[in-house]
């Protein structure tokens, strides 16, 4: 087996159960970014300027002084490549042949088996995100910067992305929530299986729904924002003064140090067109 | 008053080039502490002499009778007619071999399981059998019996949309007798050797939890439980 | 015509044929196994409460050994076993529980320390050694001096099928599901195989052996209500019937079990009563302390069934839509225990009843369970009358049960039969009888005349409907060769069966020769009528009472004149079998028939009783050891197989 020639397969093939777990792995890094990102994101809900705030803070901000966008982007790479692996994985799994396709029909409907069913509505929603999910992906890679009230209510209205992000909250919270609870019950270590799997279908559904509304609601939010600011589009947004840290170089500038923050400090407004998708 | 119960019963010959696969309706008046086998049995005696099925114990213990009643897998003998709405349908297992109407071929898929997975003790050397038994936590034996009650019935084949989809996957019964045989002192196998009879897509990595198996089994195995075990114990083998 | 060769075939796919697989295969033999349905489904399957063995590990196994169990053996039997069989199985027995906990049955273990358990309706608390702690445990079960059934819950014959069946696939064993045997290929004084017919193609071939063994199981399906499964119709006992040669012994020895549940008759173990269960009457008496103030409601099953039948005759049955029945409460057990050991029963009560076990009283009465008699052979498993022909199991009369079996020594038998059998017949395979000298012409008339059989029967424009017959013959047989028997019943059902049988041959098949469920009904009626004529004919002739046998004209045990064994033979053209008798020798038995200390004390004494009595209180007033004494009164070692007769290590009794 040494010799560099050997066709003799390894004693072992270690690499069927590596890509099972990563599979699992990135699905549960994916299902759980998902989950904070919508809180992150629903913060506009506390009002413009805690949204602003947070999306600051992903630029590191509050840390170094000063907004650091590829931060953001960086991050938007990493979830890219977890996506694009966990997709590759999950495709394994897809029914490939019209036979496989037909049998899994077939069995579905005879069955009215509930994680049978949420299976499919994950091929179902996984596929569409192969589409839809890139979208939105590679905007936040280009421009990390435009993350923030105005930026991002904008994008959502007069960009007119909010016909995508309703369909993405609906695909992301289903696949996500029902992926989680799929991954409890594929390695979770239970005293009594019978009883944690109803708990955690309760709380599976609980969650689904609780993001759903929250997902919702953010949504609207962006829209009615996005809808009112549409004369201005492409304005960035200015935090209220009084709150917020100053945006010196090196200023020290922690989260709890409040200053006014000069308009000349704050990075320039990209030249993009009004309407166009900011 | 008695229901008269209406049966839609699959009829096919797949040996005879005449036949066309097809659904058959009956009609049997109910009877108290009515099951599927003396509810077939009488439609065999009073209408269709030539319907075939599987009885054996009829007593749920042999695993003979599993057929789709209403779309869901279980064991006909023991399911009373009471417990149905009154129509019902019945269909042969999916995911095996079909010999005639709703008897369909488990021993074949079954016995070619086990070889794959090598689903028997493998002992280090034959005891000497005057002397007393090695011990054996007591514990530990009822743990062993716990997963050695799997009646081969093929439930939760044919409950697994995995498994229908794809023929060569082991289905939970093959998963949990290698947990059993896992947990079982007397067989002196490694992780690794279990690793190579199921640690690829047709074995524990192509089960994709969608618990069919654990629904249906009439058993009530444990078998989340058994896959998950064996899922966390085969995944280390490959870090 | 498809001709296919093995060294040995077993027709029969359950305990018995795989151990005789297994042991073929073991000494260097190509054995295949035929069977009915797939292997692991055989009615060994349905064996609940456990396997006997005098492995002495539990508290109140302490004692135990094979003396104690050979006793209890030959008094369950009513004296009517083959004492050399029985002293044979009573020392393999350890032997075959070990081997089996080594291949991976889960046997339920020793727990050293207290527990509690019920004991004639009392909470006991019994203390274990700490030296038996994890060794095989045991309960207690119907006619035993000792707790000697060692279980595995109440899923034993699972537990030992599925480990069997794991073997004979681990050594490649072939097994043949569905095929069917249907009828010996042999020349009048050896067997050389069998034809066969595929049950899914209807295809006809011929298996040709050295050796073949029947291990089919009972002929339980001859009666309306049976516990058996529904393939337990005496196929076996109709092959070698049929071959005009072979003889049948004890048929009319059926044991009726007490408890099998109202209306379905699916059994519930003895274990449930082992266990503490109690039996209980309309008015919610516990009855069987007044019939048998000694051995209660574990007297032998033969014993508890009839007190039973009698108690619900002196109007104390409680009445449903499915006539009367008697309860079987285990309440008391609690639902733990009920969980953890009676698990099946709990299912069965679950799906069949609708109740808890646990709370609810299970309606159950005596219902037909076991059949004692079979094809008999000799005490290496071998037809006397037709060589190369070899049976174990419930299928035999070996004869380890004469007219009563206990419960837990039929799946006992199986392995240890199996164990036994299997070596004898690859001595003989191994032997110069044992070379296969067959023309194929023999094997083409065999299968000829089946084929010829068959066609006629779906040519002929029948005019009998086999459903019809087959009701009738399950009637004859519950109510006139049932529990209680008669002289006049037993002639009007030997009439009715012969009458059956000659009507059986015009009976209409509509559909093909492959999968045709009628076609097989069609074929295998007349063949279970022949098995149920030597039944009735066996009860008719025999003028007695004596274990399950029980005539309400004869109520006596007659020693003097029926200490012997039915031999049922069917001689080609005959309208009735043939029956003869085979002599017991008293004066060769170790333990003289007496009282069984349990049931009716009603016996005619046989003249040489007595004095083979005197000769062994003799011999046991010398106090020996206990292995010099039996081995005089009885020798048996030489019979066994050289590896088998090693003594057994207890923890009492160490090997020397």
């Amino acid at each position: 087996m040494n010799s560099p020639d050997s066709f003799l397969p390894p004693r072992i093939d270690p690499w069927p159960a590596r890509l099972d777990l990563l599979q699992s792995a990135t699905g549960l890094v994916l299902g759980l970014f998902m989950w904070l990102h919508m809180l992150f994101v629903s913060s506009i809900l506390l009002g413009n300027d805690a949204m602003w705030t947070v999306a600051r803070f992903f630029e590191g901000y509050f840390f170094f002084g000063y907004p650091l966008p590829w931060l953001v982007s960086a991050f938007v790479a990493m979830i890219f490549a977890l996506f694009v692996t966990h997709a590759w994985l999950a495709l394994r799994k897809f029914p490939t042949h019209w036979r496989q396709h037909m049998a899994y029909m077939r069995h579905m409907r005879a069955m009215r088996h509930e994680d049978t069913f949420l299976w499919f509505v994950q091929v179902l929603t996984g596929f569409a995100m192969f589409f839809l999910a890139p979208v939105h992906l590679y905007l936040m890679l280009t421009h990390p910067e435009l993350i923030g009230p105005y930026e991002s209510a904008d994008r959502v209205w007069s960009g007119r992305m909010w016909p995508l992000y309703l369909v993405l909250l609906f695909l992301v919270e289903l696949h996500g929530g029902i992926g989680l609870y799929r991954l409890a019950v594929k390695w979770g270590d239970f005293k009594d299986a019978v009883a944690s799997r109803r708990k955690l279908k309760r709380l599976k559904w609980g969650l689904t729904v609780f993001f759903l509304v929250l997902g919702l609601a953010t949504l609207a939010a962006y829209m009615k924002l996005g809808m009112e600011h549409a004369p201005n589009a492409g304005e960035r947004y200015q935090p209220a003064v009084s709150f917020l840290p100053p945006l010196s170089k090196g200023g020290g500038g922690g989260f709890l140090a409040r200053a006014s923050v000069p308009p000349s400090q704050i990075p320039p407004n990209p030249p993009l067109a009004k309407g166009g998708m900011a | 008053m008695p229901r008269t119960l209406t049966f839609h019963v699959f009829r096919h010959n797949p040996r005879d080039p005449g036949s066309e696969p097809g659904v058959r309706e009956y009609q049997v008046e109910e009877a108290s502490g009515m099951t599927l086998f003396i509810a077939l049995t009488r439609i065999r005696e009073e209408h269709d002499p030539g319907l075939s099925f599987d009885f054996v114990c009829r007593a749920g213990v042999c695993g003979s009778c599993a057929m789709l009643i209403n779309g869901r897998p279980g064991l006909a003998c023991r399911t009373l007619t009471s417990e149905l709405p009154g129509t019902i349908s019945l269909f042969p297992l999916p995911g095996f071999e079909l010999i005639a109407d709703l008897s369909v071929n488990t021993g074949k898929w079954m016995r070619a399981m086990s070889e794959r997975l090598q689903a028997w003790v493998h002992l280090s050397c034959e005891v000497n059998l005057n002397e007393i038994e090695a011990a054996m936590d007591p514990d530990l034996a009822e743990a062993v019996y716990e997963l050695d009650r799997c009646i081969e019935c093929g439930c939760c084949v044919a409950a697994c949309g995995t498994a229908l989809m794809r023929p060569d996957f082991v289905g939970a019964v093959g998963m949990n007798k290698l947990a059993r045989f896992r947990l079982d002192p007397r067989d002196d196998r490694s992780d690794a050797e279990y690793y190579q009879l199921i640690g690829d897509d047709s074995g524990i990595f192509g089960c994709m939890s969608l618990l069919g198996c654990q629904d249906v089994c009439p058993k009530e195995l444990s078998l989340q439980t058994q896959i998950a075990y064996l899922r966390r114990a085969m995944a280390r083998q490959g870090l | 015509m498809k001709i296919i060769h093995s060294d040995v075939l077993v027709i029969g796919g359950g305990l018995a044929g795989q151990r005789v697989a297994l042991a073929a295969k073991r000494r260097g033999l190509e054995p295949s196994i035929l069977s009915l349905v797939p292997a692991k489904r055989s009615h060994s399957v349905a064996a609940q409460g456990g396997m006997q063995a005098s492995l002495a590990n539990c508290f109140k196994g302490e004692g135990d050994n094979e003396d104690v169990h050979f006793e209890d053996t030959v008094r369950g039997s009513d004296w009517g076993c083959d004492q050399r069989v029985a002293r044979m199985f009573a020392h393999v027995a350890p032997k075959a529980i070990r081997e089996l906990a080594a291949w991976g049955v889960a046997w339920n273990r020793v727990r050293a320390g207290d527990h509690e358990v019920v004991i004639n309706g009392q909470r006991v608390t019994l203390t274990e050694r700490e030296a038996a702690q994890g060794l095989i445990t045991a309960r207690d079960f119907g006619g035993t001096r000792k707790w000697r059934t060692c279980y595995t819950s109440d899923g034993t014959g699972h537990a030992m099928l599925y480990t069997l069946s794991d073997r004979v696939i681990a050594e490649a064993i072939p097994v043949h599901e569905r095929q069917e045997a249907l009828a010996l290929i042999h020349d009048g004084q050896r067997c050389h195989g069998a034809v066969v017919r595929d049950l899914i193609t209807g295809e006809l071939s011929a298996h040709l052996a050295r050796a073949t063994v029947i291990a089919t199981g009972g002929y339980g399906r001859i009666y309306g209500i049976s516990t058996n499964a529904l393939i337990n119709e005496g196929m076996g006992a109709a092959l070698a019937l049929e071959t005009g040669v072979a003889r049948l012994g004890n048929m009319e020895a059926v044991q009726f079990h007490p408890t099998a549940i109202v209306p379905t008759g699916i059994l519930v173990t003895e274990g449930c009563r082992g266990d503490g269960g109690v039996l209980r009457d309309v008015d919610g008496h516990r009855f069987m302390p007044d019939y048998e103030p000694e051995k209660k409601d574990l007297a032998s099953r033969d014993v508890v069934s009839r007190r039973m039948a009698e108690h619900m005759r002196a109007g104390k049955g409680v009445s449903s839509p499915y006539g009367e029945h008697l309860w079987l409460d285990i309440t008391q057990l609690g639902a733990a225990h009920i969980e953890r050991n009676l698990r099946e029963v709990k299912d069965i009560c679950r799906y069949f009843l609708g109740i808890d076990p646990a709370k609810d009283f299970i309606p159950v009465r005596p219902t037909q369970h076991y059949s004692m008699g079979g094809v008999r052979t000799d005490f290496r498993g071998e037809s006397p009358w037709l060589s190369g022909l070899f049976s174990c199991g419930e299928a035999a009369c070996w004869d380890l049960h004469g007219f009563n079996r206990l419960g837990g020594n039929s799946v006992a038998e199986t392995v240890v039969a199996g164990m036994l059998v299997g070596e004898y017949v690859a001595d003989f395979c191994q032997s110069p009888h044992g070379e296969l000298e067959v023309s194929t012409a023999l094997a083409r008339d065999f299968v000829q005349r089946e084929q010829r059989g068959l066609e006629a029967l779906i040519t002929h424009p029948g005019r009998e409907n086999a459903v019809a017959l087959r009701r009738r013959m399950e009637q004859i047989m519950t109510d006139k060769v049932g529990l209680f028997r008669n002289g006049p019943d037993l002639e009007s059902a030997v009439a009715e069966l012969a009458d059956l049988l000659a009507r059986s041959r015009e009976i209409a098949v509509s559909g093909g020769l492959d999968a045709n469920p009628e076609l097989v009904l069609a074929y295998r009626l007349p063949r279970m009528l022949k098995v149920a004529l030597t039944v009735a004919m066996g009860a008719l002739n025999r003028t007695e009472s004596r274990g399950a046998h029980f005539r309400e004209d004869h109520p006596a045990r007659n020693d003097r004149d029926w200490l012997n064994r039915t031999l049922a033979c069917w001689r080609e053209g005959d309208a009735l079998p043939t029956l003869e008798y085979e002599e017991l020798d008293v004066m060769s038995m170790e333990l003289p028939p007496g009282f069984r200390g349990y049931g009716a004390k009603n016996i005619i004494d046989h003249p040489e009783a007595a004095p083979r009595q005197a000769e062994v209180d003799e011999m046991h007033a010398a106090k020996q050891d206990r292995y010099a004494a039996q081995s005089y009164l009885m020798s048996f070692k030489q019979f066994l197989p050289l590896k088998y007769r090693g003594r057994n290590e207890r923890l009492d009794e160490p090997l020397p």
